[in-house]
């Protein structure tokens, strides 16, 4: 853990006021190619990754739903399909060119009606107490500067009974795949975001701060000190990514 | 109204269909039911409701989850189904095609627990979706060309139907009659009831002996 003047920015030791605008930067630079990019680089698997993720959140009719750091809305998309009119999706981002890209294809997706964006910081929420059925975080954050603060946040918002989802990058459970992925993500993912995105060093970002992330037990613990109940993970694909859920109870 | 439902462990006992294949069928009936938009419109009904199938003998399950003109289907999903429909796979096959979908509810081949309404109305969806085929194709071909193959497509699939059932007739004929290698349907139905008759028998001995070594505590030892 850092102490309270810096922090991490991938490898980097960055002043804390500065990581948030460098994130920032980072997302602007790759908003446009973003879904692309996630494509080539999980090879597809995100998809199956954020399936799991729509299963374990068990979300039904007429439910509301906070989506925080939602990006290009994958996951909000298919919770606004499901909850329908009753329902109702909030959908955040900290980044404007994100949010805007999401807003965007949603609303060419036909996804209208039962869908609210908000330019949100995760770790000061803008949403009362006790107004969420379920919140979700996929692939967020790990850019949140104050994780901790973000994890408290997703906890007030729930209602009593309600589930926070967490689907993060994580750490691999076995040694060769650790490798393997180490490898892939240091050489392959700044040479596909070059050519792809125009922006190796965003890409090494990237793969920096899934290293810096905190593993599964250390998340685990985290969400209880928010005071998540019944909170426990899910590893997928080795443990490259993970999904922590915790209810409220 | 939701169903009692078992915890998550029991989610991933039995044979589990693989997430890919999910993901790739659910692709494809999302393909097949923009086809008809009107009618997929209809699941608007039960959107968001969860239906699981259970596939007795397999322990296979699989929820599906309509969305407004659409479905989700997912091997499992962590919410209390509003229905579930328990049965083998054969007899959830002959519901599906038959026209008489209650038979087999009555056959007591499949149960239905909780709100029944959502899986009538996902049948009747999936049913009644009306797919101009022809249309489809005229897209790719032109409407001339659409035409004479929707005319060739017709008899042939008519001619595939006929000898389809002759084929499964003989075959039948074949397995049964010819090489004994399956039972014939008198057979099947001596040998279940005598199974059922062995069972009850069973079970009469089972609480005669129960009976029996209750009488000889009460007698206490000699």
């Amino acid at each position: 853990m850092s102490d309270d003047k810096t922090t991490h920015f991938g490898y980097q030791e960055v002043p804390v006021a500065e990581k948030q605008q460098r994130v920032r930067a980072v997302f602007d630079s790759v908003a446009t190619r973003y879904d692309l990019m996630t494509d080539l680089m999980s090879m597809g698997v995100h998809r199956l990754w954020k399936r799991r993720t729509v299963e374990l959140a068990g979300v039904r009719r007429g439910q509301r739903v906070l989506d925080l750091a939602a990006g290009t809305g994958d996951l909000a998309e298919k919770f606004a399909r499901i909850v329908g009119p009753d329902g109702e999706v909030v959908m955040t981002d900290i980044n404007e060119a994100m949010l805007n890209e999401g807003r965007a294809r949603l609303v060419n997706a036909g996804v209208v009606g039962n869908m609210d964006y908000a330019l949100a910081n995760a770790e000061k929420l803008p949403f009362d107490d006790n107004s969420f059925d379920c919140v979700t975080i996929g692939f967020g954050l790990r850019n949140v500067t104050h994780k901790q603060f973000a994890l408290n946040e997703m906890y007030r918002v729930l209602r009593p009974g309600g589930r926070a989802l967490v689907l993060e990058f994580s750490h691999p459970v076995s040694q060769p795949l650790s490798r393997a992925y180490d490898l892939y993500s240091f050489t392959m993912l700044p040479i596909m975001g070059r050519f792809v995105a125009g922006d190796a060093d965003s890409y090494r970002y990237l793969a920096e701060s899934i290293r810096m992330h905190p593993d599964q037990e250390t998340l685990l613990s985290m969400m209880e000190q928010a005071g998540f109940e019944r909170a426990s993970y899910v590893n997928l694909t080795g443990g490259i990514v993970a999904i922590h859920r915790g209810y409220k109870l | 109204m939701t169903v009692e439902t078992t915890g998550d462990a029991a989610n991933d006992a039995g044979i589990q269909l693989p997430d890919t294949l999910l993901a790739a069928a659910e692709a494809l009936l999302n393909r097949l039911l923009a086809l008809d938009p009107e009618g997929a419109a209809r699941l608007s009904a039960i959107q968001g409701r969860v239906l699981r199938i259970e596939l007795t003998g397999f322990g296979t399950r699989l929820h599906v989850i309509p969305t407004g003109d659409g479905l989700m289907l997912h091997g499992s999903y962590d919410a209390e189904p509003d229905c579930i429909v328990h049965g083998t796979p054969a007899a959830l096959l002959r519901m599906a095609v038959s026209e008489h979908r209650e038979d087999e509810v009555f056959a007591g081949a499949i149960r239905i627990d909780g709100d029944n309404g959502v899986a009538q109305t996902l049948g009747d969806v999936l049913k009644g979706l009306d797919i101009d085929w022809e249309e489809q194709v005229s897209r790719l071909t032109g409407d001339a060309l659409a035409h004479r193959l929707g005319v060739q497509t017709g008899a042939a699939g008519r001619w595939a139907r006929r000898s389809g059932d002759v084929l499964t007739r003989d075959l039948r004929e074949y397995l049964i009659e010819e090489g004994r290698l399956l039972p014939g349907d008198d057979d099947m139905r001596a040998f279940l009831d005598g199974v059922d008759g062995l069972r009850d028998d069973v079970e009469r001995l089972d609480a005669k002996v129960a009976r029996l070594a209750q009488r000889l505590g009460a007698a206490g030892p000699r």
